[in-house]
């Protein structure tokens, strides 16, 4: 068994395409704010499976960088979608 | 990559998207937060599985906090304005958009070599995040902290308006 670029780039997809599907799906919009990281997941998935597999010689790191970035940027942004978030009931 | 590797990969990749579909479906803030964090746990292995410790262990943390933010008692409900059609158009671009991304990850090839890579590597990424892209790291940095900015000045306004 093994896993190569083309299946990393397919589970890249997926993550993308169901953070898109959340995002549009769900009629609260705090709810649709979850699929914000599963979209920026799946970007950061595809550049680390990039750097993965395109490695020749030393060993290329920027697309960890990327994702690590990409993860935090996920985080600041939920924090910033739940901060503004208006006036409801706590469900 | 070798079997054991692969495993995980294949794992972890079913955690994330299956957490994700669930971040979709299930109802409730709590449940919600834990798909996510389902998710992102996965995502982390992903990483792992592709010699990405670093990016792994970021990504697990940051993921945590996402989920403790959808899960946390100060979600409020805020109902979208968009009607049903609309909605069901989205999801229908959604699935759109995976059937043109997949075309193009399974088109898509490049040479590959050996990594050589295997070890979290904290010092060679922070060379790189402080030095060779700076300013992507500044960036962040200033999204963060306009993000915290918003989110205390959004809070201390709700509660205000008590």
């Amino acid at each position: 068994m093994s896993a190569g670029l083309v299946s990393v780039l397919f589970v890249a997809v997926a993550l993308v395409a169901v953070g898109a599907f959340v995002a549009t799906w769900k009629r609260d919009l705090m709810s649709a704010l979850a699929g914000l990281p599963l979209m920026f997941g799946g970007a950061g998935v595809a550049f680390a499976g990039a750097a993965r597999f395109s490695a020749a010689g030393d060993p290329k790191i920027f697309g960890q960088e990327v994702a690590a970035l990409v993860a935090v940027a996920a985080l600041a942004l939920v924090a910033l979608g739940v901060g503004i978030a208006g006036r409801g009931t706590s469900r | 990559m070798d079997s054991l590797h692969a495993i995980g990969f294949y794992v972890s990749a079913a955690i994330s998207v299956g957490g994700g579909l669930l971040v979709a479906f299930v109802p409730g803030r709590g449940a919600r937060g834990l798909a996510v964090a389902a998710s992102g746990l996965g995502i982390a292995g992903l990483y792992a599985s592709l010699s990405a410790d670093f990016a792994g262990l970021v990504a697990l943390g940051c993921y945590a906090g996402c989920a403790l933010l959808i899960a946390a008692p100060r979600y409020r409900v805020v109902d979208s304005p968009v009607g049903l059609a609309w909605r069901q158009a989205g999801a229908v671009a959604a699935a759109g958009l995976f059937a043109v991304l997949a075309y193009a990850a399974f088109r898509g090839d490049f040479v590959e070599a050996t990594y050589r890579g295997g070890e979290i590597g904290t010092a060679a990424i922070g060379r790189v995040l402080f030095a060779h892209d700076a300013l992507a790291t500044a960036a962040v940095g200033a999204l963060v902290f306009a993000a915290l900015v918003g989110a205390t000045a959004a809070w201390r306004v709700r509660e205000r308006g008590r």
